[in-house]
């Protein structure tokens, strides 16, 4: 009984406290917010090149101008995207937690925040490649016949904004294969369909372009060729699983009245009539 | 198996981590909703929700219903089953409508110049709050397939008209009856012009004459719920919380 009032008490003494005056200490808003800015100027920039040279510099590939002005810039993306790649997930791996088992449980939070934030940036990207530059892909063939599979359209979308994507997808997975003990001892089913699905799109240019060479396939937008994408697009959903994990996890860590806290089985509504 | 001490040591702290978890959440679950999504619709079906002159009574009534159902199934599960938020489908059709309103403004309009009463996006807000209301009212997936489903799809076609209304108005266009939206179609002709001649207005159902509107819809409602089903069985994969033990 007397355990209960005190319970009660301390419950109503944190009541008290003003709680949502500051998330310092448990999330990093510049990392979040220099990352969305980054992606944000980037993309911009990006479209304002394409208005500006798409129609003037793009419509027939076997020009100079063609060469100059997008060509010269898929070969730089390609250049710079591989030495990102290679630095971020190279980083990662090189600075790895070697004593996930001494991890502090505050620590264990922050690293879940750091992750979420790893993946804020990763649906951000997500979100200009799959929704903006998809759809602009479409909207530019159903206009201008293509007379080369590196269209002004594809140059942004299949080898910048894929390629950017990627980089994250696989820089939060490594991030919590590395970095959190639940995410080390297992590989997370969730996350990885989440960054492997996704992934796939890119090689699956491949079968699309093959595919435009037999036909002009932008005369369906909706053609089977394109179905391989929607596909994958599905993968991306996994995502909600893995923020389930997430947040059971952070669940455990932050139940402050338990004495201890293990890898407890996920909790499950069974309470559905289906 | 660790053991740890709990991360925190007051309800002010567990409060303000969860309410971070909270904010950082809603950022990501509407930027991958709407990316993938509309990646899944414009595929799948775009080329009826990117032109006034395909919107037409038989295949846009059955197909855009039926392949954005997809989603909002297993928005629902994940958000219902798990967390107990009873608007995962309107969730992810305001994603979806936010996308296609922003990529048809800044690319269909504003860089290959079509003009945006051509290019405009139906909506599927009506259809996703019965789905979302169904569910929370029955609390069961079955119930929510039959009459949830079956009332997104029959649905879709009466949420248009007051968008739709207008392009049908007739048009005495150098002799031959048309509507607007037809007449927009010719004026601005697209590489997916010769499929809209293929496919649209065509088959033995125009000798039903009004008929096919109703008809078109009570088929898709129909097949609708067979694809919640479906995919309602495909959200349990991707809601799973598993960890495989071992290596890669």
């Amino acid at each position: 009984m007397s355990a209960t009032t005190q319970a009660v008490a301390q419950y109503q003494a944190d009541q008290a406290k003003p709680i949502l005056t500051s998330f310092k200490g448990i999330i990093n808003g510049a990392h979040w917010l220099f990352g969305v800015a980054f992606i944000t100027l980037m993309y911009v920039a990006v479209r304002i090149y394409e208005q500006v040279f798409a129609w003037t510099k793009g419509l027939d590939s076997f020009s100079m101008e063609f060469q100059t002005y997008w060509m010269s810039l898929f070969y730089a993306e390609v250049a710079v995207g591989a030495i990102a790649a290679f630095g971020i997930w190279g980083y990662l791996w090189k600075t790895r937690d070697r004593h996930l088992d001494q991890l502090e449980p505050m620590e264990e939070i922050r690293r879940h925040f750091k992750l979420l934030v790893w993946l804020a940036c990763y649906t951000y990207a997500v979100y200009w490649a799959a929704r903006y530059f998809a759809e602009q892909d479409g909207a530019w063939h159903q206009t201008v016949i293509r007379d080369s599979d590196f269209t002004p359209s594809h140059i942004i979308l299949f080898y910048l904004s894929f390629p950017v994507y990627i980089i994250l997808g696989i820089g939060s997975w490594l991030y919590a294969r590395t970095r959190l003990p639940q995410f080390a001892e297992g590989i997370s089913l969730p996350h990885t369909i989440a960054v492997v699905g996704p992934f796939l799109i890119l090689p699956n240019v491949g079968l699309n372009e093959w595919g435009h060479t037999f036909w002009f396939m932008e005369e369906l937008f909706s053609a089977p060729l394109h179905w391989g994408f929607v596909t994958l697009s599905w993968t991306g959903l996994a995502l909600g699983g893995l923020m389930l994990q997430l947040m059971y996890r952070l669940i455990q860590l932050t139940n402050f009245e338990a004495e201890d806290i293990t890898n407890e089985p996920m909790p499950h509504h069974h309470n559905m009539v289906d | 198996m660790r053991t740890v001490a709990p991360g925190v040591d007051s309800y002010a702290e567990a409060y303000r981590v969860h309410r971070a978890f909270d904010y950082i959440l809603v950022f990501i679950f509407i930027t991958l909703l709407t990316g993938i999504h509309h990646l899944h619709a414009m595929l799948s079906v775009g080329d009826w929700t990117f032109w006034t002159d395909w919107k037409d009574r038989r295949w846009w009534l059955f197909v855009i219903p039926l392949s954005s159902l997809v989603f909002p199934v297993v928005g629902q599960y994940i958000l219902w089953q798990h967390c107990r938020v009873p608007f995962g489908a309107t969730l992810m059709v305001v994603c979806l409508l936010l996308g296609q309103w922003i990529d048809r403004v800044n690319n269909f309009a504003g860089w290959v110049y079509y003009p945006l009463n051509f290019v405009w996006p139906g909506t599927l807000l009506p259809s996703a709050i019965i789905l979302d209301l169904v569910l929370m009212f029955t609390n069961s997936y079955v119930l929510t397939a039959v009459l949830g489903a079956w009332s997104w799809g029959i649905l879709f076609y009466p949420s248009q008209w007051y968008m739709l209304g207008a392009f049908h108005l007739p048009v005495d266009y150098h002799g031959v009856l048309m509507s607007i939206a037809d007449v927009q179609g010719f004026e601005y002709i697209r590489t997916g012009t010769p499929e809209y001649i293929r496919i649209i207005e065509k088959g033995t159902l125009r000798t039903f004459g009004q008929d096919v509107t109703p008809v078109s819809a009570f088929f898709c409602a129909f097949a609708c719920i067979l694809v919640y089903f479906v995919f309602n069985q495909f959200a349990k994969l991707v809601a799973s919380v598993k960890f495989i033990k071992g290596r890669i």
